[in-house]
């Protein structure tokens, strides 16, 4: 999991028995993580803290350096603290031969638009970062950039809310094709200006199929 | 100031052409680069398969006078999909169905002008030169941005598009002739230089997001 910085509050939730393989957060995303688990920072230490750290609250980075967490300083202000901490999280699932299926990123949706923004822009960079897929939750939302080709997503957890959407965020889309939607779409385009699918919903197949000739923006309701 | 132009220059393939002031030894220029910045219009003739590719990739807007349209059609033939038209005008008395049918389920704009008295290449032109100026595509924009109610932050974020041509000041981290598209470069946590004004000049729509004081 990478925690980036965000402006909105994170929601107190039981995940206690979903399992991360690693742990990490990106500068302020730290200060989130110390909220959190306040009382009982201790027994959520994250695997390292890396990103210019200008977004640490001094007693937050004095704690978990206390605690031997490893600090990973990158000053480079042409990436975000999110796509350095991806750099790095790559890197360590490489040396370490980390057995995983997906990277959850939490936050970054919240807040200030431009970085929102900001986090949608890491998912383009993420495929040439990592192999492995890129969700990032906040609150009520998700959001997965597809790649061109298909995709099949189930969606019969229990924990899908109502709402779903597929946003041409960057480019259009001029061949969308899906199934599992309330409102599918054939060979159509996809583009701001044109049409873009937001509030739409599911059938109740539990099963959404998405093909795609350019990269497109899945997003999903969570229920509360 | 004698107005210079490189008539060939839409056919060089991009990023080859050499700037006008180093080109002309006159740093008085006002464009930066050679790079002609230009609208195509396909008309119902046949033509050069290498032009067509070389002059669509460049063009800053796309489109089609009547039965050019078939023409594009069938250079495309395979991936119609990657070269759709802004815009299919004229009277349509060329445009065969099938291409008309494609098009228009393809979300591309049809303009009709069934005015005899003018050609389709002429009534394209007409709606050409309206477009470029509603849509500020020779976009400049100018922004005061000193109420006191900005915040610290702004960004400039390529939405639905890349934007190829992008040159500001009065930001911290200004750009010139720069391209914003998400996958390569998107401006966010920016801030102001403290003149108080922002300007932008945009080939393509781009979304301005700045922070409201709390």
């Amino acid at each position: 999991r990478i925690i980036p910085t965000s402006a909105s509050k994170l929601p107190v939730r039981d995940c206690s028995h979903v399992l991360a393989t690693l742990r990490a957060c990106a500068d302020g995303g730290a200060n989130r993580l110390y909220h959190i688990t306040e009382g009982s920072q201790h027994s959520f230490l994250p695997d390292y803290i890396s990103g210019d750290f200008d977004s640490i609250r001094p007693e937050v980075e004095e704690y978990y350096k206390l605690k031997g967490c490893e600090f990973i300083e990158n000053k480079d202000q042409d990436f975000t603290d999110f796509t350095k901490c991806l750099q790095i999280l790559q890197k360590k699932i490489e040396k370490n031969g980390l057995q995983i299926d997906a990277i959850v990123a939490l936050g970054g949706l919240g807040g200030r638009f431009d970085q929102i923004m900001a986090s949608v822009e890491t998912l383009f960079h993420a495929t040439s970062i990592t192999p492995f897929p890129v969700i990032v939750i906040q609150e009520c939302s998700l959001i997965y950039l597809l790649q061109p080709g298909k995709h099949k997503l189930h969606v019969d957890t229990g924990l899908e809310g109502e709402w779903c959407g597929l946003i041409p965020i960057g480019n259009a889309c001029d061949c969308v094709t899906t199934t599992g939607l309330k409102w599918n779409l054939t060979n159509h385009v996809l583009k701001f200006g044109t049409l873009v699918s937001t509030s739409n919903t599911y059938d109740n197949s539990g099963i959404v199929t998405i093909e795609t000739d350019k990269p497109l923006l899945w997003t999903m309701a969570i229920k509360e």
